[in-house]
């Protein structure tokens, strides 16, 4: 009984900050996680035909150091979003304030570095389970609590959020309506941040990496068609530094005929200055599949 | 008019008052005549007055109305018969003149051949007169002689001159004396021939040849391809007994007044119309009549000019193209000669092939080709007529139109010679062959390195859709070009066209989006095999999809300046197949 009242209250959302943007709001929200065990924020979009019907939802998976505030301020969603009548949800990169030791040694891994993933070891499995988090404790608080369609989502990211959007998606055939992602990690058992976080999450087996790795999910998908698109900077030094390594997953999807479009696009970097430039592409792109 | 007889019918009204006023030092006073009468009647005596009253002044309004109208008509027979017989006064008139004037001439012929006869009968028997005298005097100056030679004392002299004077007078009684005249004393009077007065006389009594008739201008809906329908009118009221209708092609090698060419045709005919058959078609003739009766044939009419209508044409069904809000028909003119203008004809039809809805036509239609505003997927059924002057055509073969999706054909001159074209006009082939270079035959038109063809022009704003079923082994290049994109150059390499290029490498597949040589650096896991095109001229957008997995592949971003044409071409040897007239699928609207 007491869990369950727990369970309950945790349930509640306490709204943070509001902003009217696009005629819309946008909207940041705190929480008791039940899967991270901490208190979350995560971002809303809410659109101006939210205050009328219910909405499909776009889920963005941010990368590496950043938090709920990150996209919500940089990426220059919220206009498209308002056009296409779309609800963005945008959750921290990782639990916060848990006391662990060594969660902010590195910016690559611990705090604002969750790889969403459900971790195996000791001393991150009692919180770091950011894959959990995304798949299953935030689209229920969402659909609890905002004017959503539960049957149209989608879901997307950048580099580490990535590379979560696409495992979230071939693990789970049928949920996503479609998926698309910016300079996403591909493969990361094969660069250093992948080995590092996947190593210090997942433990030494690599055969438990492989659940979380786009490439490798990629090979054996079975599911529903997919339409997938990517943005790749040119000019990405995390391209040059072979941490991203598309090739793997575009090779990989070529031979299982998952359909992808990837776009290099020259001079572009890592930052939010290159998502922005393609977020409107990538907003229809999921309009698309959400409003069909 | 001669018979009118006109008939007035007199009816005689006159009032009888009820009584008569009462008779007294003033008969009327103040009252007046009115009043008096007014007084003696009482008031349904009064009104049965003033109604028959009434009556009365409408039947005698009638009657002067009868009355004028009849004064007209008599005035119109007095002035007909007037002009008649002025007309007859003045052809009698001339007819007698022309018969004095012919008789006098006559008499002066004649009279002039007799003075000359008289002139020289007198010459003759002057010179007769002549020698008679000359033989007196020679026949007194013998007597004379021998007179003298009688009265000679001298015998001497006498016997000397005696004989030969004897002998003299011996031949002198010898000669003949031709005492006749030389010429006859009567005078030969020849009868002269005056029998054409006699023709002129007689035909003062009798019906006066016909005057031209006067042809009518062709009415309109009159003439078919191959006849006329011709009417004229009698010139006043001639007696006709039948007319001769003259008609000749107008033709422009030909001299304007050339009436005594040998194509000349004539038909006979009795009423005031004719149908003229086994014309040609989008024709020019000029008509004219005769009028013929016992007196003699009439001078020829006015001539007409008469067009007989043109040959229907025929729809170019490879010509025409059509998209969701319009449809661009081109037709062959069928006639030689230029017509006015076309008349196109647009009736909707159901889904059972049945019309619906009433015909609509575009009349004024100026040259073999025409864009039509329609709806957005119907089907149509469009015919096309010629018209000129002689009025429209047959009308010429249907051509059905609908309005799903953008349909063109291929422009098979635009063809690069190695490119060979399915019957259908939908598929191409670039063939393995090398062909000699005599088949390749080269003109302004068509492209003569890259080996593509042009779709017809996409005329209409709006959005448009097609797709192209490709293989994974040919190399090709999809999009849409200007239609003065440089046949010299390849696709896409201009910034006249734009186009999705196919390449294999050894190692893979590559795709490319082509404008003005530049493309962006994409990566396609699925290579597509049917590629759906939606051009958007408001929108400035030309997008490539993979129809088979919906999925969007690219989108150029462009500012047509004109209307552009579907281009099409391969790379290597092989073969791609245009599919249009589909509607756009909901994922590539906007």
């Amino acid at each position: 009984m007491h869990a369950l009242f727990d369970h309950l209250n945790k349930m509640a959302l306490t709204q943070v900050s509001s902003n009217k943007c696009a005629g819309g709001y946008q909207k940041v929200y705190e929480h008791e996680s039940v899967e991270l065990q901490c208190k979350m924020k995560f971002a809303v979009y809410l659109p101006p035909k939210a205050e009328t019907d219910k909405c499909p939802v776009f889920y963005w998976l941010s990368g590496l150091t950043c938090t709920e505030q990150n996209f919500i301020t940089k990426a220059g969603a919220q206009q498209a979003a308002a056009d296409n009548g779309i609800i963005i949800v945008a959750p921290d990169t990782s639990p916060r304030g848990c006391g662990i030791e060594g969660e902010d040694e590195s910016w690559d891994f611990g705090t604002g570095a969750g790889f969403y993933v459900d971790a195996t070891e000791e001393p991150w499995k009692n919180n770091y389970r950011m894959y959990s988090y995304v798949t299953e404790e935030l689209p229920k608080l969402i659909n609890s609590n905002f004017a959503a369609d539960p049957d149209r989502m989608s879901i997307s990211g950048h580099s580490m959020g990535g590379h979560g959007a696409l495992v979230c998606t071939l693990r789970n055939p049928g949920r996503y309506k479609t998926v698309s992602a910016f300079a996403p990690i591909c493969n990361p058992i094969g660069c250093p941040w992948g080995q590092k976080a996947f190593a210090g999450y997942l433990g030494a087996d690599k055969s438990t990496w492989e659940a979380y790795d786009a490439t490798v999910l990629a090979a054996s998908y079975d599911g529903p068609k997919l339409d997938i698109l990517i943005d790749q900077g040119g000019d990405d030094q995390f391209l040059s530094s072979s941490q991203l390594l598309p090739d793997h997953l575009i090779a990989a999807c070529s031979a299982k005929k998952i359909p992808v479009v990837f776009r290099r696009q020259p001079g572009y970097d890592h930052s939010y200055f290159f998502i922005y430039s393609f977020m409107s592409d990538h907003i229809k792109h999921h309009a698309k599949y959400l409003n069909a | 008019m001669w018979s009118y007889v006109g008939h007035i019918e007199w009816t005689s009204y006159r009032f009888r008052p009820a009584g008569s006023p009462p008779l007294g030092m003033d008969p009327l006073g103040s009252r007046g005549v009115l009043g008096v009468i007014e007084e003696c009647f009482s008031a349904e005596e009064q009104e049965e007055a003033d109604e028959g009253i009434t009556v009365t002044r409408n039947q005698l309004q009638e009657k002067v109305v009868e009355m004028e109208n009849f004064a007209g008509h008599l005035e119109e027979i007095f002035l007909t018969v007037e002009e008649n017989f002025g007309r007859q006064e003045q052809h009698l008139e001339q007819h007698y003149n022309e018969v004095l004037q012919t008789l006098s001439q006559r008499y002066d012929q004649r009279a002039a051949r007799l003075d000359l006869d008289k002139k020289s009968r007198l010459e003759v028997l002057y010179g007769q007169l002549l020698g008679c005298g000359r033989t007196m005097d020679s026949s007194k100056e013998l007597i004379e002689a021998a007179q003298g030679v009688y009265r000679s004392q001298d015998r001497r002299l006498f016997l000397k001159a005696v004989m030969p004077t004897i002998q003299r007078i011996e031949e002198f009684a010898k000669e003949e004396m031709d005492l006749t005249l030389s010429t006859a004393l009567e005078i030969n009077t020849t009868e002269d021939d005056l029998s054409d007065v006699k023709t002129m006389m007689d035909s003062i009594s009798v019906v006066p040849a016909p005057s031209a008739p006067v042809i009518n201008p062709q009415m309109a809906n009159s003439a078919t391809q191959t006849s006329l329908r011709v009417r004229w009118n009698l010139f006043s009221d001639d007696t006709v007994e039948f007319y001769e209708l003259f008609y000749r092609p107008v033709l422009e090698d030909l001299p304007a007044d050339n009436t005594h060419g040998t194509d000349v045709c004539k038909v006979k005919v009795k009423e005031t119309h004719c149908r003229v058959t086994d014309l040609l078609p989008n024709a020019q003739y000029e008509l004219w009549v005769m009028a013929t009766n016992t007196t003699g044939i009439s001078p020829a009419s006015e001539k007409a000019l008469y067009m007989t209508v043109p040959s229907p044409p025929a729809i170019k069904e490879r010509g025409c193209s059509s998209c969701p809000e319009a449809a661009l028909i081109r037709w062959d003119s069928g006639n030689n000669n230029p017509v006015d203008s076309y008349t196109v004809e647009i009736t909707e039809m159901d889904t059972h092939g049945a019309q619906c809805g009433a015909a609509e036509a575009i009349v004024a239609v100026p040259s073999c080709q025409c864009l039509i505003q329609l709806q957005q997927d119907r089907r149509y059924m469009v015919t096309v007529r010629a018209v000129n002057i002689g009025g429209p055509s047959e009308k010429s073969h249907p051509l059905g139109v609908s309005t799903t999706g953008t349909l063109f054909h291929l422009l098979e001159d635009t063809a690069h010679p190695c490119l060979s074209i399915s019957e259908d006009g939908f598929t191409m082939f670039y063939g393995d062959e090398e062909l000699p270079l005599s088949a390749l035959a080269f003109d302004d038109n068509n492209f003569a390195r890259c080996v593509a063809v042009l779709g017809d022009l996409l005329p209409v704003r709006g959005q448009h859709y097609w797709e192209v079923a490709v293989d994974d082994y040919t190399e090709f290049r999809v999009g849409v070009a200007y239609e003065d994109t440089n046949r010299n150059a390849y696709l896409g390499a201009t910034n006249t066209s734009w186009c999705m290029r196919h390449i294999l490498t050894p190692t893979r597949h590559k795709y490319e989006f082509l404008h003005d040589g530049w493309s962006p650096d994409l990566r396609i896991t699925v290579n597509p095999m049917r590629i759906g095109v939606a051009l958007d001229y408001d929108g400035g957008t030309l997008s490539f999809y993979n129809v088979e997995l919906e999925q969007h592949l690219y989108t150029f971003h462009c500012c047509f300046q004109s209307y552009v044409h579907p281009c099409f071409a391969l790379d290597n040897p092989g073969g791609l197949t245009v599919h249009n007239g589909v509607e756009a699928p909901g994922y590539t609207r906007n």
